[in-house]
């Protein structure tokens, strides 16, 4: 039901109190977790959106350099890519109540998530190295901003994928939480892989 | 049983977290309503502190040859007072004390959806406070850069606290809206999957549409405090230029350059004018319900009244820049902005008829929550009005930085909302206690803060049209600004502001005496339709409802309904069980 639907009800009037009457007291038939995700995620959103729009604001300045991006970033992307990927398949094998192919794509999804971190650290040395410190220029200390920003969702995601893990060995008859535990891990990855993927082409564009 | 009435066995039963250790229920209580109690008494203790620094600012506004404290001591408190009321003292008991103790009851639930999550919530809120609070005793103290920690000044040495200060306020900020965030969750989770059954969204009290949208806001407008802060942060501890434009100190060129502070006060306001309706969404609701309950009358334009709030919800987003017309922002942002401010005071215009038109011909109780209610409806419509003048970039310019705004908005979001907050305690007392406040305190309490409030404020409006800046904390010898009708005007001011003190100590001693010593209260003593009050125990325990939850049939307005033996038809009662009046056949059908 729309927005507006329930915004015109009359919940006063008798037609309006048989119809309602029936109702489950539920907006959603969801299961409460994913919505609790996605409430989240929307928030996220709004913090990174902001950042991006902060970082838009500032590049109007005079003082505005462009920041060389090290190659190495591309590889990082192509991990992170392949760390999202690797809890797609999860997901699957978690929804065909095989376990142990799950386990083992959660172990590689954490593990390449490990090294996305490490890579993206390793460009922080680079940068470093070349002398583009935080304090140089707005947008090296964007950078360092955003991309520390972003690896703190994912070690917040990753204690998410630790019990996960847990989980996976404790397992009773009943998975179907599991699956779904999974699946929002899965999905928490995919929109941390598109929060990347927007910033590193905001990088990459300005 | 007739068709309207559902068949318990189709009620899903919710799992329960049940404590295990005293410390797991009594301290780290997972139960919401405890929760919104910590909320509350911390919440009330740091606001508290903001409220004893006021009176200091207060005696040295009025008696500036005293020299109570110092200029650096002044900002410091008026930065702490300004931001302590707002965030850690407002938002904190809208949200988390109200919001957490009536969200699961008013919507026929056990508990919020997230308990864990809940309860980790206020300890996050906690640890924000204590760092807050510990920067009173650290090198500097706390920042003094005003409540609004505009930069540059807000960093720079020569503000005080620029030590440690304003580093610890916007760590407590960013802890804070972590807390917040987790909070947030939890109560618009629980509003739109945890209703009872026949709870259709239209059916839930105002309150609950009030603390809904006012947490959606919260969820998209704290960011934008939480990006300002951490970019400031960067500014004053990793030396980068966010905010920070090319400076001179003390003769030295800093390593700062080109940096914006407007954009950092684009980022704040984003968050700080939906803060406002932050307060004051909850605030309406709230109102509504009370003003309906002891006018014994449904609440006049029900749809009318959420579609304002939603639309108040909506529009807050867009006006957030009437806060920086002279910031030095293109002129023409500002006439964008004037639109938007006065197009928002449609809605909030809309609600105060509905208020009004609420009461007309209202069987009107002058209970102490009433009292309260009709407090805050001439105190908001006050500064509301203000509002429009300084809404309008002509009228604001000269207006801006003098006590018109100080007046305007300790009028529409200072007392106001507190006015609300009062009368929500003394309504809801029974409930949460199971005791009666005392009536006699109660009633001093409330003549005393109201008639005080405007001793305070309304002076303070003609302070502002004669040119007395505000942030001054002692005005000089100078007649042009500070004649002597207002330095006299500035002594009365401090005298009602310490008498309204006084009758704050006058209500906190009356709410742990009455805790203890107050009449006990009947079962439902407002007679109320909403679901709080059908517990089978008040106040409610653990899981609130019972071995049953209820079953909602009507909307939470059924007060004086023709053909109803009593006055008010609880939600849960269906209509085949309302007690019919003499010579009735049913509900609004007389016997022919």
């Amino acid at each position: 039901m729309s927005i507006l639907s329930i915004l015109s009800q009359k919940p006063w009037t008798s037609d309006q109190a048989k119809i309602d009457d029936k109702h489950s007291g539920k907006s959603s038939s969801m299961p409460l977790p994913r919505i609790g995700l996605y409430v989240l995620m929307t928030v996220i959103g709004v913090l990174f959106t902001l950042f991006s729009v902060a970082y838009i604001g500032r590049m109007a300045y005079g003082d505005w350099r462009i920041l060389p991006e090290p190659p190495l970033l591309w590889f990082n992307s192509l991990v992170i890519i392949m760390s999202s990927f690797a809890f797609h398949k999860a997901t699957i094998s978690s929804r065909e109540n095989n376990h142990k192919r799950t386990r083992e794509y959660l172990f590689l999804a954490g593990a390449l998530t490990l090294g996305f971190i490490t890579g993206q650290l390793f460009v922080w040395r680079e940068l470093v190295s070349f002398g583009y410190f935080v304090s140089t220029n707005p947008s090296y200390a964007f950078f360092y901003l955003l991309t520390a920003l972003h690896i703190f969702h994912l070690l917040g995601g990753l204690i998410a994928w630790l019990l996960v893990i847990f989980k996976s060995f404790a397992l009773e008859d009943d998975s179907s939480n599991f699956s779904l535990n999974v699946n929002l891990c899965a999905i928490y990855w995919h929109f941390l892989l598109v929060v990347w993927l927007v910033l590193f082409a905001m990088l990459l564009l300005t | 049983m007739s068709e309207s009435i559902i068949p318990e066995s189709e009620l899903e039963e919710v799992e329960l977290y049940h404590p295990k250790s005293w410390w797991t229920e009594k301290v780290f209580s997972q139960d919401a309503k405890l929760i919104a109690i910590q909320y509350g008494l911390t919440a009330f203790a740091i606001g508290f502190v903001a409220l004893v620094l006021s009176w200091f600012m207060r005696i040295q506004i009025a008696f500036p040859e005293m020299a109570i404290i110092s200029e650096g001591t002044y900002y410091q408190f008026i930065t702490m007072h300004g931001m302590i009321m707002v965030v850690y003292l407002l938002t904190a008991l809208f949200l988390g004390a109200f919001g957490n103790y009536m969200i699961p009851l008013m919507v026929g639930a056990r508990d919020m959806v997230f308990p864990y999550l809940n309860m980790i919530s206020y300890w996050t809120y906690l640890i924000s406070v204590l760092v807050l609070f510990v920067s009173f005793f650290t090198p500097g103290g706390p920042t003094g850069a005003g409540w609004t920690l505009y930069p540059p000044q807000a960093i720079l040495g020569g503000t005080p606290g620029q030590e440690t200060g304003i580093i610890l306020m916007l760590v407590s900020l960013c802890i804070f809206i972590v807390g917040f965030t987790m909070g947030g969750l939890n109560y618009v989770i629980t509003i739109l999957q945890a209703r009872t059954r026949g709870m259709t969204l239209m059916r839930m009290p105002l309150t609950i549409w009030g603390i809904f949208t006012a947490t959606v806001l919260a969820l998209f407008a704290f960011p934008a405090l939480f990006v300002s802060a951490v970019m400031m942060l960067f500014d004053k501890l990793l030396m980068t230029s966010f905010f920070m434009p090319a400076l001179v100190e003390f003769g030295e060129n800093l390593t700062y350059g080109g940096g914006s502070p407007i954009l950092f006060q684009h980022l704040f306001w984003f968050f700080g004018h939906p803060e406002v309706y932050i307060v004051a969404l909850p605030a309406f609701g709230i109102v509504s319900d009370l003003i309906s309950i002891h006018a014994r009358k449904n609440i006049f334009g029900f749809r009318m009244m959420v579609w304002a709030i939603v639309g108040i919800g909506a529009l807050s987003f867009i006006v957030w820049a009437h806060h920086m017309y002279v910031s030095g922002m293109n002129p023409y942002f500002g006439f964008f902005f004037a639109t938007t401010t006065l197009i928002i005071a449609v809605p909030t215009a809309l609600k105060v008829y509905n208020w009004i038109l609420t009461l007309w011909k209202g069987n009107i109780h002058l209970t102490i929550p009433m009292l309260f209610c009709l407090g805050f409806i001439v105190t908001f419509l006050n500064g509301g009005l203000t509002g429009l003048f300084l809404g309008n970039v002509i009228v604001d310019v000269p207006l801006s930085d003098t006590y018109f705004v100080v007046a305007h908005f300790h009028m529409v979001m200072g007392i106001a909302p507190v006015l609300v907050i009062l009368g929500a305690i003394y309504h809801w007392y029974p409930l949460i206690t199971g005791k009666m406040l005392h009536d006699g305190m109660g009633r001093f309490h409330f003549w005393v803060t109201f008639v005080g409030s405007y001793l305070i404020y309304f002076p303070m409006h003609y302070l502002g049209f004669i040119g007395v800046p505000r942030r001054y904390y002692e005005m000089g010898q100078t007649e042009a600004l500070y004649t002597s009708s207002a330095a006299d005007l500035n002594i009365f001011i401090t005298v009602a502001a310490l008498a309204v003190g006084f009758a704050q100590l006058v209500f906190i001693f009356n709410v742990f005496w009455s805790a203890k010593n107050g009449q006990v209260a009947e079962k439902n003593p407002w007679n109320a339709t909403s679901l709080e009050w059908r517990t089978p125990e008040q106040p409610p325990i653990h899981g609130n409802f019972g071995k049953e939850l209820p079953v909602v049939y009507r909307w939470a307005y059924d007060y004086s309904v023709p053909g109803a033996k009593d006055d008010f038809i609880p939600q849960d009662v269906p209509n085949e069980k309302v007690t019919l009046a003499e010579g009735y056949s049913e509900l609004g059908v007389e016997k022919t």
